[in-house]
């Protein structure tokens, strides 16, 4: 299939030069903190991608996928605990991305719609958790601290240091205890911005809330967790 | 109470999120009293110990198990029904087309008509019984079917009659003084139905708005598009021309008192600031201060209107 066909094809780099130049023009309104034009370049290409995608080219969509799928993947990693689940929600939000591009109506940039994917699919998976917890098993580590079996994230690679190796699992997993006691929601705020870093703004809008609501969410968690984890110094 | 404040602040401060302004303010707050210093610290500590824990990244193994696996399942996956993104839908056009009894198999097309991305598939069923060969007209290979006007078969005979309507999609270049170029990207402000595609004609348009038909489509687009992108990028192209042209005045005050999305009325409300002091433009920020839903819009009405001279 034509890759390139086009009812009105503008050289590529006129397009990016002519985007260029506006947001020179407009740099006064934008937010210098984030890299506009590097921004609308990944913008451009996006675009053209999706609505490639959008008519049937697969290799477009794969294209796209390859620019997400390790943010999504560590993100699912994380959340879930294990490789396996990880992997699962990974298939199932690329799946469903591929399902469902033909409805995407470019109203938020595809990075936030991959993400509001996989959020979501995160969150059934916390949900579902939570309702397995009663009977998870649950062991108390050397410090006396209790973690669930469960949540034990494997750390695939041979540490050089074992024993900072150890004090980090056992960091990981008092702290993955702590979590426990979040929300779903309060859980995914969290990790969005604490193990992500994403800005509460971009956070608000994967989880179609404003970003005063996720404000408060965070605080929420982070409450939760200073009272969880107080006798850590 | 400036306390609270800064208590229930510190958490976003130390994440970075606070804007400048309240971020000045906290740090002014926290260098003289003594408790909140405290609590910020004991919050930055909590904080340091937290970002220790860090999420793993993915191994290369799992990131390429997960790929190849994506792959394979993408293989049998179907794209969800596209075409009803279409102008038009095959299916219920299809059956209004008479098929003869004595035809064989279902010749199916599936074809988009004009617009921007135009690709097509043609599935292309032999007839299975008829011995004879038609006369190949060659397959329409650049073209795409908009319409099939009729099928007719010739009684007695195995030869069949279609008369169907092609598109052809064609590519142009040109700048943005070209008139063909202009027409085009007028054109699809208005009919593209995919919004991906009306944002940057909209977006190029912008750069010609004292032509007066562009004027017009960007007016349109702010009244009319139903994705606020669009809009928002209409608003931008029309702005400086709230002074000068009464028509697109009128349609950024429509916009800041109708428009169902808050970016593109707060914007309107900033680019209708230099003609605050016009009659009917008072009139619409008095309403708006007084009753509108969103507390930002009513304030900035507020103050908008107090900086205006009385009126006797």
């Amino acid at each position: 299939m034509p890759a390139d066909v086009l009812a009105v094809t503008l050289a590529v780099g006129e397009r990016i030069s002519s985007l260029k130049t506006r947001a020179e023009r407009v740099s006064g309104n934008q937010d210098p903190t984030r890299g506009r034009m590097a921004g609308q370049e990944r913008r451009i290409d996006d675009t053209i991608l999706i609505r490639e995608a959008q008519s049937g080219n697969r290799a477009a969509f794969e294209e796209l996928v390859r620019y997400y799928d390790q943010a999504v993947l560590r993100l699912a990693l994380h959340l879930t605990g294990t490789e396996q689940d990880a992997q699962d929600v990974y298939q199932d939000a690329f799946l469903k991305a591929y399902k469902n591009i033909g409805s995407f109506r470019f109203e938020c940039s595809f990075y936030t719609w991959i993400y509001r994917i996989v959020t979501n699919l995160c969150l059934d998976h916390l949900r579902k958790k939570n309702v397995r917890k009663e009977d998870a098993p649950v062991v108390k580590d050397a410090s006396g601290g209790e973690y669930d079996l469960l949540d034990q994230v494997p750390d695939g690679r041979a540490g050089a240091n074992p024993e900072r190796d150890l004090m980090r699992r056992q960091l990981g997993s008092r702290i993955s205890g702590a979590l426990e006691k979040l929300t779903p929601r309060e859980r995914m705020v969290f990790e969005l911005k604490h193990y992500h870093g994403l800005k509460l703004r971009t956070v608000g809008e994967i989880l179609h809330t404003t970003e005063e609501t996720a404000k408060n969410t965070l605080f929420r968690a982070t409450q939760k967790l200073r009272g969880a984890l107080a006798d850590m110094r | 109470m400036k306390c609270e404040w800064v208590r229930e602040n510190i958490t976003l401060h130390v994440y970075g999120e606070l804007a400048d302004d309240a971020r000045h303010e906290l740090e002014q707050h926290v260098a003289r009293c003594a408790d909140c210093a405290a609590e910020l610290n004991a919050e930055q500590k909590f904080h340091a110990i937290l970002s220790q824990d860090r999420a793993a990244e993915p191994t290369p193994n799992l990131l390429a198990a997960s790929r190849m696996r994506l792959q394979e399942a993408l293989e049998t996956a179907e794209q969800g029904r596209f075409w009803h993104r279409l102008a038009f839908d095959p299916a219920n056009w299809l059956r209004q087309v008479r098929f003869s009894p004595a035809l064989a198999s279902v010749i199916l097309i599936l074809g988009f008509a004009g617009g921007v991305g135009a690709s097509y598939r043609v599935f292309d069923h032999p007839l299975a019984s008829s011995p004879t060969t038609a006369t190949p007209t060659s397959a329409p290979a650049e073209a795409s079917i908009t319409g099939i006007r009729s099928i007719t078969q010739e009684p007695g005979t195995n030869k069949i009659d279609i008369k169907y309507d092609t598109v052809s999609t064609l590519e142009t270049q040109g700048s943005m003084n070209d008139q063909r170029i202009q027409q085009l990207l007028l054109f699809a402000a208005r009919n593209n139905y995919n919004s991906g595609v009306r944002m940057d004609s909209v977006d190029l348009l912008t750069q010609k708005p004292d032509v007066s038909q562009v004027r017009d489509a960007l007016i349109y687009a702010l009244r009319y598009d139903t994705n606020p992108g669009v809009r928002l990028k209409a608003l931008d192209g029309l702005g400086g021309f709230v002074k000068d042209d009464v028509r697109v005045r009128d349609a950024v005050l429509e916009a800041l008192v109708s428009d169902a999305n808050p970016g593109v009325r707060t914007e309107a409300l900033r680019l209708i600031e230099p003609v605050k002091a016009d009659g009917s433009v008072r009139g619409v920020l008095m309403t708006l201060a007084a009753k509108d839903q969103s507390q930002y819009i009513k304030s900035q009405a507020r103050t908008m209107l107090a900086q205006l001279p009385e009126i006797d």
